[in-house]
């Protein structure tokens, strides 16, 4: 690409903070278990089967899913359906600016998606063709993977794939020993350990857990603990989109058949 | 984009008409009349678009030369150095610029980079798909890098930091969000939106070639750094001194399909592979072509066509550069002309 032959090396204004936690507070204010403002909404996309937009905080997410569709002639033959994810960050999505092919960390984005999803979608009722799910991180304020999750889930309830549940998901970082639900980026660059949890609230299932540093069996617990809660929160949130959604969805519909009926009676 | 599109879709087959009214027919009577129509739509696109058009409407409701609803977001992105939200219609496109900072070149001492690339992110449409960058992202950044530097929207001086030492290199990426239609439009608009809200900060580049703010080291301000204070950091005191690009002009393009004999002024996705012919105008403020692009298409286009959609471009410009300057006095960066560029 043309950005990397021609030597420029990024140059920051701000200096990322040295401590996160200051008097034993998050520097933007949150309580140790709290999220940042969490927005939601689907069918943000005209050209997809589904879609949803997810902002926590600075963390921006857009996903699109197209299918069920026929699977790429490379794919092979395959009884089930199959879940494709892809996972991009804009170039500008990071402090230092990325690349536009496929970095390290977007494989492992997507192959995390695709295992965080896979379990919750009913993969027979679409056997040998192919969803996929295409997520693009627009801007990465920290925990995109699991706002990503988040997101790809309610774009797939949006496509109307029938799912067993929906699956949402948070990530807990330890900083000087505190468990902080859905880090910032600055609080992740601090951390010495952390975890992302996938499961679908509602069967009380974990569909992916990822831990990161060492963790003590306690410790480990307590973060697990404070996933799941974070999870159930996400959980009625998404659940409350889907249903303003479909409510929204219902009166247009409504309105355009009065908008019918009453045309003839017009004419 | 639409011959692409095209080459996918079903080719237009002249129908006959007799199975033309047919399906009109069988379209009109029965209980769910829009089940029909969207069945209609499906197996006749085309008849189904010539029959909106005669009765001198879209099927999304508009009439043939209005453009639809623009909105222009700033800032959109706080790791980007400045970056444009832009929606005309459905056709979302985010644009953010980073810059970095470079060795000057040898060739051009005292010139900084300008690098636009657009990538149809694969969730836009249901063509594409990750991988390789397609042909219609490349053309488009192509187009939009010419018409920057060919129009000189931005005279790339403004970039220097220390002549024959450092430059920024600002690298300007367009992500096309949901592709319905004339991207290049809203490409070119997210681009200038970027480019008219992007603040430079002033550096000075000391002997070891490390950048520093200006004003840190105890060093006068960079030449370059005739500057400008963003409205709102005053109450930092000693903030760093923010420098607006000067753009040259404000270029804004229209694109206009033929079909049938008339003219549809920015056209949808389900239009585009119908037309018979894309034509996209660029022109600036003035009114001056800045460009004109009219890519293949079965059909040709008269001088009286080529005219007609210059005029529409003149027009579409007035009302979207009334938006820019709506959304950059919003977001507090409007500079009206009256900063003084250290070129």
């Amino acid at each position: 690409m043309a950005g990397r032959d021609a030597q420029s090396v990024p140059w920051f204004a701000e200096e990322r903070p040295q401590a996160v936690l200051a008097d034993g507070a998050r520097l933007d204010g949150r309580s140790f278990e709290e999220f940042r403002s969490v927005f939601l909404k689907t069918g943000v996309i005209s050209q997809a089967s589904g879609s949803a937009y997810a902002e926590f905080g600075r963390t921006k997410v857009m996903v699109g899913v197209y299918g069920p569709r026929q699977s790429d002639r490379r794919q092979g033959y395959s009884e089930r359906g199959r879940l494709a994810c892809d996972v991009k960050l804009a170039t500008f999505a990071t402090r230092q600016r990325g690349i536009f092919g496929q970095s390290q960390e977007e494989r492992e984005h997507s192959a995390a998606m695709q295992t965080a999803l896979e379990a919750a979608a009913n993969l027979d009722s679409f056997p040998k063709a192919t969803v996929d799910v295409y997520c693009l991180v627009l801007e990465a304020g920290g925990s995109e993977l699991a706002v990503a999750i988040t997101a790809a889930a309610l774009a797939l309830a949006d496509a109307g794939i029938e799912l067993f549940d929906l699956v949402s998901a948070c990530s807990v970082s330890r900083v000087e020993g505190s468990l902080l639900l859905d880090p910032s980026a600055d609080e992740t660059h601090r951390e010495d350990g952390g975890l992302l949890l996938a499961m679908m609230p509602t069967v009380n299932e974990v569909t992916q857990l990822v831990s990161r540093g060492q963790w003590s069996g306690a410790e480990l617990k307590d973060g697990l603990e404070l996933a799941m809660g974070g999870c159930a929160q996400l959980d009625a949130a998404a659940r409350q989109c889907l249903r303003e959604a479909a409510a929204a969805a219902a009166a247009k519909q409504a309105a355009e058949d009065g908008a019918a009926a009453a045309q003839p009676a017009a004419a | 984009m639409g011959r692409r599109r095209s080459a996918a879709a079903q080719p237009r087959q002249p129908l006959p008409s007799q199975a033309m009214s047919a399906a009109a027919a069988a379209a009109a009577p029965g209980g769910s009349e829009a089940l029909q129509a969207e069945a209609f739509q499906r197996l006749y696109p085309d008849q189904y678009l010539a029959k909106f058009v005669a009765q001198g409407v879209r099927p999304d409701g508009r009439p043939l030369a209005l453009p639809r609803a623009t909105s222009i977001g700033l800032g959109v992105v706080t790791t980007a150095d400045a970056s444009a939200l832009v929606k005309i219609g459905s056709t979302t496109v985010l644009a953010g610029a980073k810059c970095e900072v470079m060795p000057a070149s040898a060739d051009e001492p005292d010139k900084g980079r300008l690098v636009v690339q657009v990538e149809m992110a694969p969730l836009c449409s249901a063509e594409c798909r990750p991988g390789r960058p397609s042909e219609a992202a490349q053309a488009l950044g192509e187009q939009l890098g010419a018409l920057m530097e060919g129009a000189g929207v931005v005279d790339r001086r403004q970039l220097c930091i220390d002549a024959g030492k450092a430059a920024w290199a600002v690298y300007l990426d367009l992500y096309v969000l949901d592709a319905d239609g004339s991207l290049y439009d809203a490409c070119l608009l997210a681009a200038l939106a970027t480019l008219a809200s992007l603040r430079l900060h002033a550096v000075t580049v000391d002997d070891a070639g490390r950048i520093h703010k200006a004003g840190e080291d105890g060093a006068a301000a960079a030449p370059a750094a005739v500057a400008q204070q963003r409205p709102g950091s005053q109450q930092q005191g000693a903030a760093p001194p923010l420098r607006s690009l000067q753009l040259d002009c404000q270029p804004v393009s229209l694109t206009c399909g033929v079909y049938r004999g008339q003219l549809l002024v920015d056209p949808t996705a389900e239009e585009e592979p119908l037309l018979e012919a894309l034509l996209t105008a660029t022109v600036d403020e003035q009114g001056d072509v800045l460009g004109f692009y009219k890519a293949g298409g079965s059909a040709t286009a008269s001088q009286q066509r080529v005219l007609e959609c210059i005029e529409a471009a003149k027009m579409r410009g007035k009302e979207v550069r009334g938006l820019l300057q709506q959304a950059l006095e919003a977001a507090g960066v409007a500079d009206g002309g009256a900063v003084a560029a250290g070129s």
